[in-house]
């Protein structure tokens, strides 16, 4: 049995405001995360995730179920009772204090020596990489230090659980994935149990075992990377995740002797039916109409049943985007190394079974992913 | 002769300079992409073009003609911001229109230009719409409309995906080409965004300092950046710098990384004994489970998925952090702890370290 850190139960949060509607932020929200893991909460803006990570630490009441952590039902109890270590906004650094303090002060219950202390600071500030300020004051520090620095604080102590608020939000570019890494190693070696939000998907891949896709206040998928990549459990996760989006048009089915869907004036994606196996065909039965979905990374270029227009052919150093106008769309296909066509020019294109997407039209859930059912 | 010309301009704002000798040219119909990091002097570049800013030193030619003290209207240069900012309570069609309005063409005259421009950029049917009834991309697509309608020979536009979301962004940074060329505009285009620079530009003009570090066509900066700081701008995530001095060998060049010594193309023989880095791509790093002639030992700290890819953090025998990046298999995920590293030695850039200029490879 799965040894779980966390559990959140049909949580709700409900903002009442003055003589407007009360705002469901986040709806019966039922997770539970294992000892060690790392999770992403991951969405737009107003999504629900911000919502979820306060109610974790306790800086908004849950309106409704509970959350247990550590075997301890925690939703009344106040933040600094929770064994939670955290790092964002609203929770910002002491003025008053150098940032070495700052850092230090997290460890003043552990009732370490001073030379632990000292050793415990280092060790983290060179992993942030904010050596060079540690005898600054916050209100003299970058934002981005400003960021690394409650980092550090969070981390440096030990915590039933680790919350983190955009944790790589405002770095330098360069320094990024370096610190992405660092940090995965660290949370990983130590079997950091860890929630972080953020509406990069870039920094959820990066550094989550699992990703919580939230929105509307509602858990749409709670699955690994590869997961929410290969079995997007609906359309609106199909084209959230993924960079550049997943490409998708509406189309009308055929199943009988072949499978086909045709899009009005663009492609058409044809199999013979012995190619897919009977539960997929099952799974799409007699719908007329269905969206049908292909990754950037899986449109086969060159050849094919269709073809279209390149609206653009981008070489980005290490990677290429090619875009045709498709039935007034953009259809994008990438690839790792340069294609040889020019903006303006036609090119054949087409998708293999195995990497077609099907979607309820309707109801948008997942129908089949390549030549499994949903 | 160049559509757009800057010779030597200087610009300083009280004591500190903002360019320091820029020249740069276009020609008619080109894409020219000014990228760089911010405060490195882009936007004032612009303003020196559309006449707002008046330069120090040097000259601004426009079709061979010296426009240097001539005033920001008379100059035919049409400029856009970050934001496109539309005039709320005009419909799309007169907020392209209003472009138009101050040249006394005629009601027809601008009514057909301002819907064959609509058509093209796809908001002909959006035309009698008010801005906040229009979709974000429209929006851009409407505020683009005006920069083109009145066919500027010069056309500046100061990072205009700026503070639009990531989706529009991706979607605009692959139609903007098409779209700017039907105005036949000579473009300059700043950006702080190097795939938005390369996705767009015929050209980039790179802004360090003050100066221009350089300008040519974007596979060739990636591929053969003139210096270091160049090189560390373009790549995500960056290019991997070790500090090298290589050493004759009867093999040829080599150079030590944590430990290891390994080969440099004989191409490389006339940077012996020269203190150097070496700019390796994460791409053209290889991550091994067996070593082999060439490789080094690493140790493999984290695997962080990149979009299709994995970013692998290395550790080397010395403590210098490496990343690698390689497309995914459907391998087994990569296993933490030893392993080891090879570098495509066709792929390996050089730079003096005295001076960051990159030493090209010489042929024997």
């Amino acid at each position: 049995m799965a040894d779980i850190a966390l559990s959140l139960t049909k949580v709700d949060k409900i903002y009442q405001r003055r003589g407007k509607p009360p705002v469901h932020a986040v709806k019966s929200l039922d997770m539970a995360v294992e000892r060690g893991e790392i999770i992403a909460l991951l969405g737009s803006s107003g999504c629900g995730k911000t919502s979820t990570l306060r109610m974790i630490a306790g800086f908004e009441a849950v309106s409704n179920g509970d959350i247990v952590l550590a075997d301890r039902r925690i939703d009344q109890l106040p933040p600094a009772r929770r064994g939670v270590a955290m790092a964002f906004e609203g929770y910002s650094l002491y003025p008053p204090l150098t940032v070495r303090d700052n850092i230090a002060f997290a460890l003043k219950s552990a009732r370490l020596s001073a030379k632990d202390v000292e050793k415990r600071v280092a060790e983290i500030s060179r992993l942030v990489e904010i050596e060079e300020i540690l005898d600054r004051y916050p209100s003299s520090i970058s934002g981005g230090q400003q960021q690394r620095a409650s980092l550090a604080r969070a981390l440096v102590r030990r915590a039933d659980l680790y919350l983190l608020d955009e944790p790589m939000g405002q770095l330098e570019p360069q320094l990024r994935a370096v610190l992405r890494g660092r940090l995965k190693s660290l949370l990983v070696e130590r079997r950091m149990t860890s929630i972080f939000v953020t509406h990069d998907q870039t920094e959820a891949n990066a550094l989550a075992d699992r990703i919580a896709v939230m929105e509307a206040g509602v858990l749409q998928q709670f699955a690994s990377q590869k997961e929410l990549r290969d079995r997007p459990a609906n359309l609106f996760v199909a084209t959230f995740v993924g960079e550049p989006p997943m490409n998708v048009f509406e189309a009308a089915v055929e199943n009988g002797e072949r499978l086909r869907f045709k899009v009005t004036a663009g492609p058409t994606f044809d199999f013979a039916s012995s190619e897919i196996p009977l539960p997929v065909r099952q799974a799409i039965g007699g719908r007329e109409r269905a969206v049908v979905g292909v990754r950037p990374h899986a449109i086969r270029l060159g050849g094919g049943l269709n073809e279209a227009r390149i609206v653009s052919n981008q070489w980005l150093g290490d990677q290429s985007h090619l875009a045709m106008d498709v039935a007034g769309k953009l259809l994008v296909a990438v690839s790792h190394k340069p294609i040889a066509a020019k903006a303006g020019e036609k090119i054949r294109y087409d998708a293999a079974a195995a990497d077609l997407h099907v979607f309820d039209a309707a109801t948008e859930a997942a129908v089949s992913h390549g030549l499994e059912t949903a | 002769m160049a559509a757009l010309e800057l010779r030597s301009v200087s610009k300083a704002f009280k004591a500190s300079k903002v360019l320091d000798s820029v020249s740069l040219a276009a020609e008619e119909g080109e894409i020219v992409c000014v990228f760089g990091p911010s405060g490195s002097g882009k936007t004032v570049l612009l303003r020196l073009i559309a006449g707002v800013e008046q330069a120090d030193e040097g000259s601004i030619m426009l079709e061979g003609r010296d426009v240097t003290d001539t005033a920001p209207e008379a100059r035919g240069v049409g400029m856009a911001f970050q934001n496109f900012a539309l005039f709320p309570h005009m419909s799309a069609f007169d907020n392209v229109a209003s472009a138009l309005t101050a040249r006394r063409a005629s009601p027809e005259a601008i009514r057909g230009k301002v819907e064959k421009i609509a058509r093209l950029l796809k908001i002909g049917h959006v035309l009698e719409h008010a801005p906040r009834e229009l979709s974000n991309g429209q929006k851009q697509r409407t505020a683009l409309a005006r920069a083109l309608v009145a066919d500027p020979k010069i056309l500046l536009l100061d990072d205009p995906l700026r503070n639009v979301d990531a989706k529009l962004r991706y979607e605009m940074r692959l139609e903007l080409p098409a779209l700017l060329r039907t105005s036949g505009s000579t473009v300059l285009y700043v950006t702080q965004d190097y795939k938005e620079a390369m996705a767009l530009g015929d050209r980039i003009a790179v802004l360090l300092d003050g100066g221009v570090a350089q300008v040519a066509k974007p596979a060739d900066i990636y591929r053969e950046p003139a210096t270091l700081g160049v090189a560390r701008l373009f790549g995500d995530p960056a290019i991997n710098l070790v500090p090298v001095q290589p050493l004759a060998s009867p093999s040829g060049p080599k150079i030590g990384i944590g430990g290891a010594s390994l080969s440099l193309p004989a191409s490389y023989a006339h940077a012996i004994g020269k203190r150097c880095m070496l700019g390796l791509r994460p791409e053209s790093l290889a991550v091994e489970a067996q070593p082999s002639q060439e490789s080094f030992d690493v140790d493999l700290v984290a695997a962080t998925p990149l979009n299709e890819k994995t970013l692998l953090l290395l550790r080397t025998a010395d403590g210098r952090e490496l990343l690698a990046s390689e497309p995914n298999a459907d391998e087994a995920p990569r296993r933490h702890g030893p392993a080891f590293a090879r570098f495509d030695a066709n792929a390996v850039l050089l730079f003096d370290a005295a001076n960051g200029r990159r030493i090209a490879p010489q042929s024997a």
